[in-house]
């Protein structure tokens, strides 16, 4: 297997639905309503060109109803291009859609001949890789049930068993990590890396950048049917994002999903929070942000009567009501200061480490012991987005010290 | 020939969906796999009391072995182009959810018919032993000859028959209509000889006048067939054979997305 060999050629490939308004398939609504069969033309994909070398992995981003996934079901050839030439070189194994063909009338096992059947294998392929097959599954001691007795997480674990040792030179995969429990998941994971290790060609879809970002070397970022952007996943992936916060920013302007939103707020009233916007270290107007990014906030506020001694704050709230930082001017031990004038204040919020959600801000002004002033509860919202897959609130900062005694496994 | 070699890779789908096809078939009723035979039985005594004993004239010696020997083959054929053109979109979630060469498909109900029909000639080979009515072994040898000439058909007619469906459902019920017609066009309930020479070259085109007459000279007048009718009747199969695969492999590309 020469090293530059190519696995999937795609060139200039095109592809529209016929949406039907009225469709009739019967001979007597055919010629009736011949009118009525009028339809739509919807271009999915309108010319896209990659390759795909053999042992590559390559993820296809994009937001829904980009093609994206028109695009997998190309390559598996559960459909045509309309134009354009498509060519896969080795057997294809599809993580689509699991389980096809099962009966749940027969176990475990006859299931496993018939599904492994429809990849194509024979009986002799399929002897060979039943232990592994239900090894994997991890349901010895049920294999010889109906699979109508498995819950559908057992379900799914024999399919994707099934779907995973095909030994396919060419594996396409649509959001399939999403299989049984965590336990489970991490082990198809673990699978899948083995599989591109043996040189496998892989095309995964995701939406997790994260899962795309560890297995892949190189994302096609495709949008409205073309290919925007390919590369290192690190850098398209990052593109993407940010691609995605600008176009979230565009709707936010009117469907107000984050920015200023809904606020209860109390207070004597002397001064007023008239105004609140966020933006990026470059100055940039934005409400979504990654990761890691500087915020900053500016409060625009006016004053009726002079406030004496007094305090600015912030809360930071994500989506379950959790706390996740909240501080004012007097525990940061500013000396005391009034306001007397309308103006602005700016927060800056360094690198902020949030993990992604939608986080809701308060702002207050206090004054003297916690009086409030104008204090205002979820008054703005942000969004964090990111590309990692670590979880909790905050992204603290780490590493991982191996032992000199693991003996780690060369990439092939 | 890259599709031959394809199908031969799926050979163990084909294999398995016959398996599934006949083993589901009498899933759940009381006398399960004993209707392959009860139904054709049936029809039988029906047909030659019809035939036999109510219309008159009709000497034909053990009439129930004449129509017996014709109305299995005819009822395979039937049932591949009727039941067989719905097989496709039977399995639209399949279709829509996975790869394979559609062919698969019909190639499988078309072969679960063919087995059923190679079990009900354990029935006729049976009446033909406690009859006494004997067989040509010579004769018996071109048996399996006529049974692939007429699986090549019903193939062909099948796969053109399935893939049209998936486009223009009225075709499975217009079928039934045509599967009736087609039965009393083709000498089935009554002798070849009795055709009136004006209509004689009409039937002669008809591939299932050749295919049923072949099984009845083989198994009734324990003759070996006129070799020409045979070849006639191959030649049909194997054109109708090619025409239904070019029209499959025509439509199967948008199966996914009329389904």
């Amino acid at each position: 297997m020469a090293e530059n060999e190519i696995a999937i050629e795609v060139r200039d490939v095109t592809k529209s639905f016929k949406v039907y308004l009225d469709k009739g398939s019967q001979l007597k609504e055919r010629l009736l309503f011949f009118k009525r069969n009028k339809y739509e033309e919807r271009k999915v994909l309108r010319g896209i060109s990659f390759t795909v070398k053999k042992g590559e992995a390559i993820g296809l981003i994009g937001r829904n109803g980009c093609g994206k996934s028109t695009t997998l079901k190309l390559l598996t050839r559960i459909m045509y291009p309309d134009s354009g030439k498509i060519t896969m070189n080795g057997r294809v194994s599809s993580l689509i859609e699991l389980g096809a063909g099962f009966h749940p009338d027969m176990s475990g096992r006859e299931n496993i001949y018939t599904n492994a059947s429809i990849f194509g294998l024979t009986k002799k392929e399929i002897d060979a890789r039943l232990q592994d097959i239900i090894d994997f599954s991890e349901l010895e001691q049920f294999i010889d049930n109906p699979v109508r007795t498995y819950s559908s997480g057992m379900y799914m674990r024999l399919a994707f068993s099934v779907a995973i040792n095909v030994d396919a030179d060419i594996l396409l995969i649509d959001e399939i990590l999403a299989v049984g429990d965590a336990n489970f998941q991490a082990k198809c994971f673990a699978k899948l890396k083995e599989i591109k290790a043996q040189g496998t060609t892989i095309v995964i879809v995701s939406h997790s950048l994260g899962q795309i970002e560890q297995i892949c070397d190189r994302s096609i970022w495709i949008y409205d049917g073309l290919i925007r952007a390919e590369g290192d996943p690190k850098e398209v992936d990052l593109e993407y994002l940010d691609f995605m916060s600008r176009e979230m920013q565009k709707s936010m302007n009117t469907g107000n999903s984050t920015g200023a939103c809904e606020t209860e707020r109390h207070g004597n009233g002397n001064a007023r929070i008239e105004s609140v916007s966020s933006f990026n270290s470059d100055g940039g107007e934005q409400t979504v942000f990654r990761t890691g990014e500087t915020i900053v906030f500016r409060i625009g506020y006016s004053v009726r009567e002079k406030v004496e001694d007094a305090v600015f704050g912030l809360g930071v709230f994500n989506s379950k009501g959790i706390s996740c930082y909240g501080t004012n001017t007097r525990i940061d031990r500013f000396d005391v200061y009034d306001i007397a004038k309308d103006g602005t204040t700016e927060i800056v919020l360094e690198n902020v480490p949030l993990l992604p959600d939608v986080y809701t801000l308060d702002f207050t002004i206090e004054c003297g012991d916690g009086i409030p002033v104008d204090y205002c509860r979820h008054i703005y919202k942000i969004e964090i987005l990111s590309s990692v897959g670590d979880v909790g609130v905050a992204r603290i900062k780490h590493s991982f010290l191996l032992d000199d005694n693991i003996e780690k496994k060369e990439k092939k | 020939m890259s599709t031959i070699k394809e199908l031969y890779a799926y050979r163990q789908m084909i294999f398995s969906l016959v398996k599934k096809d006949l083993r589901g078939r009498y899933k759940g009723s009381v006398l399960g796999f004993m209707w392959t035979f009860i139904n054709p039985l049936f029809q039988l005594i029906v047909y030659t009391i019809v035939f036999n004993h109510i219309l008159p004239n009709n000497n034909v010696n053990k009439y129930y072995l004449y129509l017996f020997v014709a109305l299995i083959p005819w009822i395979f054929f039937s049932s591949s182009i009727t039941i067989g053109a719905a097989s496709i979109v039977a399995q639209k979630d399949l279709i829509k959810k996975i790869y394979f060469p559609r062919m698969v498909i019909p190639i499988s109900y078309v072969t679960s018919c063919f087995v059923n029909m190679l079990l009900c000639f354990i029935v006729i080979f049976a009446v033909i032993f406690v009859t006494g009515a004997g067989m040509n072994f010579l004769a018996l040898l071109t048996l399996p000859v006529i049974m692939i000439v007429e699986y090549i058909f019903a193939l062909g007619m099948s796969l053109l028959t399935s893939a049209i469906t998936v486009y223009f459902r009225d075709l499975e019920h217009i079928l039934s209509i045509v599967a009736m017609a087609w039965m009393y066009l083709t000498p089935v309930v009554y002798s070849k000889d009795i055709v009136p020479d004006k209509y004689l070259p009409l039937f002669n085109l008809n591939p299932m006048t050749h295919i049923i007459d072949c099984y009845r000279t083989v198994l009734y007048d324990k003759q070996v067939p006129d070799l020409s009718s045979l070849l006639l009747a191959a030649g049909l199969g194997v054109f109708f054979l090619i025409f239904g695969t070019l029209v499959f492999n025509r439509l199967q590309k948008h199966f996914a997305e009329e389904l």
